[in-house]
């Protein structure tokens, strides 16, 4: 409880520090959140025009579509707030700046995470929680607290599986010299996880229901709101799925840091 | 007096280099290949070290100090033999052996790079756990030193490198650790800001009782700061003792680089064999055209008047340019291995 507590004020200390430098840079940040705003503008745009040339996607309506993109887009805000970072691993890892990561009195995991605190992720949020306000409005969804608990339990869930999938691409480059297509494959492969899984064949359901699990990311816990009756039961393992990809993901980070050794210089 | 900060014994690194192959399907290839190369980069090295020492821990490049330095401060798993630092195993439990030291890598910081340098030291505070009176005491202390204040609201990255070197050997020295690794602190720095550092570090040696490992591959680094230097090559250990014994020998040596009009292949052993000639005794003088384009002659002051060298090459042959540099980390090493400390 105590080392919770260190590391939450630790968190606090270091992100009101990075936002106050960032504000600086106000240009930089407004332009990037605007970047942020039309990808995800323009990727609704897609949806639409896929829904006005095939009325209904596999027997999906449009609003719910959005709902389920405006879940995956809140499924992502902790990564892009937490662990942004896992961007930079790959270059850290090649140019050897990454041994200072194991030199301080706390998780290294936490430590390097830590070490840059991204902004966007706060546009993200808003823009997320909008959408999925405006989809519940058009499909007549009522929100009650239990409904609301159940949301912060799926999202919770599906941040994990988000976060796990990155991580675990990112963790290649402690073996792979070059493992940017890793990375690269990892981030196309999420790009799949706002489509519902029922429009994929029997191989890709089954890939991104248990061996990259995207499906858990937002279609499957989204099914919660949607389509209640007919949620599948493996859905109900949705916090064990988070947590489990999470611990395999911190299972291989901690084996690829102890197995790098640095540059030779 | 039992009081052994550092214990190695036959402590050993060996890396194995993969001999890669191109793009994605080799890096695949790769991580089922066998073709290994192995570099033993420390090789069964033995020493203690007492609280409080300051040790200088020298060798040319290569030789295998950040290696070392790697391993005491549990960022690499020895390959073979015993390391304990403060009496654990660095690598076994770093989060509790970060607690009881404070390092400090050459050129690269490990100060929060696009914040204030006060607010690296709040983290710093934070990180440790270090309590409110100690962090004053210790600003209090690194500002007499290194008058901090001046920086404090400077974003890292926009400091000097000597000021950024002043500013992560300072922060090393914050929550009080009992050892404190600087691997290369006066790399790329002039003069001036060298001979700040090493007054730096000497103070905060003597106000903390801090022990204190430095790798330099200048020996101006380790004359100003240590009384026992260590010097590796090729991963062993060539001298492990008093400092005295080492300056005193090169100490007197200076090395004359002149630049020679016409350089021919051999020019550099004619005057080797004249020097001899003219001035005796071969340990006195020896002679090496570098790839730089410099003739280095190294020469042992206690043996022969450095001028009445240079008044003779100058004499023997067209010279366009002449500098005087202290012995290089390679000459004192390959001195030794010639028996000069015997
Ligand atoms: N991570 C590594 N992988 C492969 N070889 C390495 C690695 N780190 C160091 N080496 C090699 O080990 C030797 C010693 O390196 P190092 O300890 O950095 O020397 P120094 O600090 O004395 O200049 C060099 O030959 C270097 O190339
Ligand atoms: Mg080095």
């Amino acid at each position: 409880m105590r080392t919770l507590l260190h590391y939450v004020r630790l968190y606090v200390l270091i992100a009101t520090q990075y936002v106050k430098a960032r504000m600086q840079y106000r240009a930089d940040f407004w332009i990037s959140s605007v970047g942020m705003v039309f990808t995800s503008i323009a990727t609704v745009f897609v949806f639409w025009v896929l829904f006005h040339s095939i009325p209904d996607l596999a027997g999906w309506s449009f609003d719910e579509i959005l709902f389920i993109y405006a879940f995956y887009l809140l499924s992502v805000v902790p990564l892009q707030l937490f662990f942004d970072n896992i961007w930079q691993l790959r270059f850290h890892v090649v140019e050897g700046s990454f041994i200072k990561y194991y030199l301080r009195p706390i998780n290294m995991m936490f430590y390097y995470m830590s070490d840059m605190v991204d902004l966007k992720g706060w546009v993200q949020l808003a823009l997320g929680v909008f959408m999925l306000i405006y989809a519940s409005q058009r499909l007549g969804l009522t929100w009650n607290l239990w409904r609301l608990g159940v949301l912060g339990m799926a999202l919770f869930s599906s941040s994990l599986v988000a976060i796990s999938i990155l991580t675990i691409a990112a963790c290649a480059t402690f073996w792979i010299v070059g493992s940017f297509p890793v990375m690269d494959l990892a981030l196309k492969i999420r790009d799949f996880s706002p489509y519902p899984m029922t429009i994929f064949d029997g191989f890709f359901r089954f890939l991104f229901t248990y061996l990259i699990p995207i499906g858990f990311v937002a279609f499957y816990p989204s099914q919660f709101f949607l389509r209640p009756e007919q949620v599948p039961l493996l859905t109900y393992f949705s916090p064990l799925m988070g947590i489990g990809s999470f611990a395999l993901a911190y299972f291989v980070w901690t084996k690829g840091v102890n197995s790098y050794t640095g540059t030779g210089s | 007096m039992n009081d052994t900060v550092v214990h190695v014994d036959h402590l050993s690194k060996h890396f194995r280099i993969l001999n890669r192959r191109e793009g994605l399907g080799g890096a695949i290839r790769d991580l089922f290949s066998a073709d290994y190369k192995t570099v033993r980069a420390v090789d069964d090295i033995s020493f203690d070290i007492q609280a409080g020492e300051i040790v200088g821990y020298i060798g040319p490049n290569g030789a295998g100090k950040s290696t070392t330095i790697k391993m005491m401060t549990g960022v690499l798993k020895p390959s073979d033999g015993t390391l304990l630092v403060s009496g654990n195993e660095p690598y076994a439990n770093r989060r509790r052996n970060a607690q009881t030291m404070g390092v400090v890598f050459g050129q690269r910081t490990q100060l929060w790079w696009d914040l204030p340098v006060i607010e690296s030291f709040r983290i710093l505070k934070e990180i440790y756990r270090v309590d409110d009176a100690t962090y004053e005491k210790h600003l209090g202390m690194f500002n007499e030193l290194v008058d901090l204040k001046a920086l404090y609201s400077q974003p890292v990255r926009k400091l000097s490198l000597g000021q950024r070197m002043l500013c992560d050997i300072t922060a090393s020295f914050l929550h009080n650790p009992r050892i404190v690794f600087l691997d290369e602190p006066s790399i790329g720095l002039d003069v001036s800001v060298k001979s700040k550092i090493r007054s730096v570090i000497r103070e905060l040696n003597r106000a903390q009782r801090t022990t204190i490992i430095l790798t330099t591959h200048d020996l101006g680094d380790v004359e100003a700061l240590c009384r026992r230097i260590i010097i590796i090559d090729k991963g062993k250990i060539i001298y492990d003792g008093p400092i005295g014994k080492v300056t005193a020998l090169f100490g007197a040596y200076r090395t004359l680089k002149v630049q020679i009009h016409n350089y021919k292949e051999g020019t550099s052993d004619q005057l080797e064999a004249a020097l001899g000639a003219r001035f005796g005794g071969d340990a006195a003088i020896a002679v090496e055209h570098t790839e730089t384009g410099w003739t280095d002659v190294t020469v042992n002051q206690d043996q022969v008047p450095l001028f009445d060298v240079l008044r003779f090459v100058m004499e023997t042959l067209p010279i366009k340019d002449v500098r005087i540099v202290e012995i290089s980390m390679e000459n004192v090493v390959q001195q030794i291995y010639d028996g000069a400390l015997k």
